[in-house]
């Protein structure tokens, strides 16, 4: 009897330790199992309301504002039936204990009930206005003279839609923040100067030596009338000769679109104005009528060949369509310029070839290199000079150069400070879930 | 000496017995404890599956246009941060719902994400990505199961109240969960000239508009004078942030139509087909002479018409599909008129799924699936609202053995 006592106690206390490890081992509920994630579904809503910024342009409006309605209504048509919200709008404070102060609250519901989730969103005022100072390139040691080519004798080829005209005045308002002293090459004759070292402009800061020069004339390089001349490889060994220069004041020469170096023109000379290039353009001609012996003469002086030599050979590819690099993406977010993503390579330059035959390292890849071929990129001779080459398609995208020059140079922007207070305002967008367990 | 041995076993049996009871409770709790540890890590799996498929562009980040199969999937539009999609990865997608379409011209199949008649979205089984690939390139093959569905938040439904002398189309819209009121509407209206010779012929008008309190709004169209011309009409809806799309049309002729099917995204070209190439119906095929153009949409919700280049032709029984490129890279909407001797009609062609608000399911079917995890976020695609939810579950059943 007595052993059946025990066994009796035995069970009271198993049943007293099952009751209270029961009592302790509360099981969630299923919603708490599998819940939706309210606070990343509040986010999006915020992120997806304020995808024009009609939520940032509301949360400054006055709480009476018709735009609260049209917020509400936006709110509850975007969220599922049964979710509540509560939306407080904060405004940012600053020298004050009290850091945030209530703007405007709206909601759908009186209580959310007791599983909530919330997500802040932090929004500028659009009346914000941000400035910055660029650092000017040459401000820290050499260079800092930009000189892009508007020659008014001088036509432009691949630039389809544009004139060269149009291309220099963009040019100069994206880039002349940046530089000491922008000079725009009116013609010619002052190309002619500036290649034979003279200044061209009252600027003091006016510095042939260490300049970036901008052809904006596409695959057509401006000649000066003095190098036209009548035998049969004039054309090419002017650009030998520009390449020359180029190594000689190490400067920086940008090509903006195409085949570099596939025209010559000048629309005043004598000669030059009775052709054409083949396609109907008078005062252009293709250089030395075959191939792409324009850029490999080119690149002959750039690398100090002691003369000129005859090498039509060409070394492009059609890559098709490529991403710019992760550099230059970079540089779009620093310098807020923002050119399409994806762009259109039909002239490549093989990066083998120019290193191997012409001392040229890519210094900064614009696109990254495709099959041995690389859509755009800055290339920087192992001695002096530097040639910026954009193999792109048609038409030019004249931020792409800049993008280009800025991504090479590295010039500094000095952001101006600014306070929060009364331009930003922090939005909280409380989700509750309605029904069910 | 018995009575004892008798206390004994009463007491060891009353003892096993109650321990095996006390075993089976405690068991029990185990068991629904560990379940549920399963199903929170479901859950939390769902919601990182959706995080790292809508904020990750995949690999090639410009794999929607450049080659067959990504080596990393994601759907983020990759020029953009954020939850925002790119919407010629979401037309890349092998659609769960739509029936496969096969073209008997060139013996392709098609992907079918089809909105009802006239609104064809129709990509070659050799462009989209399939189910099975997509969970191997997430890391989920074999031990995961996923339907994602991404479809507008906004709905814009149109229908007709009166069809001619005017022509009344009624339009209404509505969220998830609310009408969408006093919402600002704009409109492209085209109307298709089947007297124009011989090629049909389209104009278009535009005009804004505004939904009532309960999301109505009513466009009369008093150039409309007979029951028989066909047209079309889009709508954009926006207030608020939020952004839909509606459309609806008319036609004469059902049964003989132009199909057109995305021929090469790399190339941006879309073939143009017969729909008897598709599914003949029986009577007999007729050359259909087609005017195609495209639109856009700009930033102020009015749409642009762009030229496109060989814009008119014929297709018919003797007549080969007719190749057209898009001119463009932006989404839009490619829109083809047709006629034949005595009917036509018109039918459209999103390109890029957000530019008509095509929903994409994409996945396996979840019906007979148990303990689904669901998740929801809310998404751009090319401006336009939409929600994206991810069903999943586990492929390793979901019962402890106890």
């Amino acid at each position: 009897m007595m052993r059946t006592i025990e066994i009796l106690l035995v069970i009271i206390i198993l049943t007293g330790a099952f009751i209270i490890s029961s009592f302790f081992a509360v099981l969630p509920s299923p919603r708490q199992v599998s819940p939706t994630n309210l606070q990343r579904l509040a986010l999006t809503t915020l992120q997806t309301l304020d995808v024009d910024h009609d939520l940032s342009d509301t949360v400054f409006k006055l709480s009476n504002d018709s735009e609260w309605n049209d917020l509400k209504v936006a709110l509850s048509a975007s969220l599922p039936p049964n979710i509540v919200y509560n939306l407080t709008v904060y405004e940012v404070q600053t020298g004050n204990t009290q850091l945030y102060k209530i703007a405007n609250t709206i909601s759908n519901a009186e209580s959310l009930g007791v599983s909530t989730s919330a997500a802040s969103y932090l929004v500028a005022s659009s009346n914000v206005t941000f400035n910055f100072t660029p650092e000017k390139i040459g401000e820290r040691g050499y260079g800092g003279t930009l000189y892009i080519m508007n020659c008014s004798d001088a036509y432009g080829w691949w630039i389809t839609g544009y004139a060269p005209r149009n291309l220099a005045e963009d040019l100069y308002n994206l880039l002349s923040p940046y530089f000491q002293a922008t000079i725009m090459v009116q013609n010619t004759s002052q190309l002619e100067m500036i290649l034979n070292g003279a200044k061209i402009s009252s600027s003091p800061y006016e510095n042939i030596a260490n300049a970036v020069v901008i052809n904006t004339c596409g695959e057509a390089v401006p000649i000066p009338s003095g190098y036209i001349a009548t035998q049969d490889d004039w054309d090419a060994k002017y650009c030998y000769f520009v390449g020359q220069k180029v190594r000689e004041y190490n400067w920086t020469w940008a090509s903006i679109v195409g085949y570099p170096f596939y025209y010559v023109s000048n629309t005043d000379n004598k000669d030059l104005k009775t052709q054409d290039n083949g396609w109907g353009i008078f005062g252009m001609r293709k250089v030395l009528d075959a191939g792409q012996p324009g850029i490999n003469a080119f690149l002959e002086g750039l690398d100090g060949w002691p003369s000129y030599v005859y090498d039509s050979a060409g070394r492009t590819a059609e890559l098709g369509t490529r991403p710019l690099s992760s550099g230059t993406i970079e540089s779009c977010n620093y310098y807020g310029i923002y050119p399409s993503y994806y762009q259109t390579s039909s002239r490549a330059l093989s990066e083998s070839a120019l290193k191997q035959l012409y001392d040229l390292n890519v210094a900064t890849y614009i696109f990254d290199s495709y099959n041995g071929y690389v859509p755009g990129a800055v290339y920087k001779n192992i001695n002096s000079g530097v040639f910026l080459a954009l193999g792109l398609t048609r038409t030019p995208d004249i931020r792409l150069t800049a993008l280009a020059l800025l991504s090479y140079y590295r010039p500094r922007l000095y952001r101006s400070t600014y306070t929060t207070a009364g331009t930003s305002r922090l939005v909280v967008l409380q989700l509750g879930q309605m029904g069910g367990i | 000496m018995a009575g004892s041995t008798i206390d004994h076993i009463v007491a060891l049996t009353v003892f096993l017995g109650a321990l095996l009871l006390f075993i089976t409770l405690f068991n029990q709790t185990l068991q629904t404890a560990v379940l549920y540890q399963q199903h929170k890590v479901i859950a939390s799996k769902c919601t990182d599956m959706l995080d790292n498929m809508m904020l990750n562009p995949g690999y090639p980040t410009n794999w929607s246009w450049i080659g067959p199969t990504p080596t990393s999937f994601g759907l983020q539009d990759p020029e953009f941060t954020q939850y925002k999609l790119s919407p010629f990865s979401l037309m890349r997608l092998r659609s769960l719902t739509g029936q496969r379409v096969d073209n008997t011209r060139n013996n392709m199949a098609y992907s079918n994400i089809t909105m009802g008649f006239g609104n064809f979205l129709l990509v070659p089984y050799t462009q989209v990505v399939n189910y099975s690939t997509a969970t191997a390139l997430l890391g989920t093959n074999g031990s995961y199961g996923f339907q994602l569905t991404i479809a507008p938040t906004i709905t814009v439904s149109i229908s007709e109240s009166k069809s001619s002398n005017p022509l009344i189309l009624a339009v209404n819209v509505a969220g998830k969960g609310f009408p969408l009121s006093i919402a600002n509407l704009s409109y492209c209206f085209l109307t298709v000239n089947l007297q124009s010779e011989p090629y049909p012929s389209y104009t278009t008008s535009y005009g804004p508009a505004y939904t009532d309190s309960e999301g109505n709004a009513i466009l009369p169209f008093p150039e409309i004078t007979d029951d028989n011309t066909p047209y079309a009409l889009i709508v954009y809806a926006h207030l608020g942030g939020l952004v839909g799309l509606g459309y609806h049309q008319r036609v004469t002729s059902t049964q003989q139509y132009v199909v057109p099917l995305i021929d090469d995204l790399s190339q941006k070209s879309v073939l143009i087909a017969h729909s008897y190439d598709i599914h003949p119906f029986g009577a007999t095929e007729e050359d259909l002479y087609y005017n195609a153009t495209f639109v856009l949409v700009t930033e102020d919700f009015t749409l642009r018409e762009m030229p496109m280049d060989n814009s008119t032709g014929v297709v018919g029984q003797a007549k080969p599909n007719r190749v057209m490129t898009i001119p463009t890279t932006n989404p839009g909407i490619f829109v083809v008129t047709y006629k034949n001797a005595t009917e036509g009609g018109i039918i459209m062609m999103p390109w890029g799924t957000s530019s008509m608000a095509f929903t994409v399911t994409f996945g396996e079917d979840m019906t007979g699936k148990e303990w689904v995890a669901t998740d929801t976020r809310q998404v751009i695609v090319d401006n336009i609202a939409y929600q994206a939810k991810l069903a999943l579950w586990s492929l390793k059943g979901y019962q402890v053995i106890g």
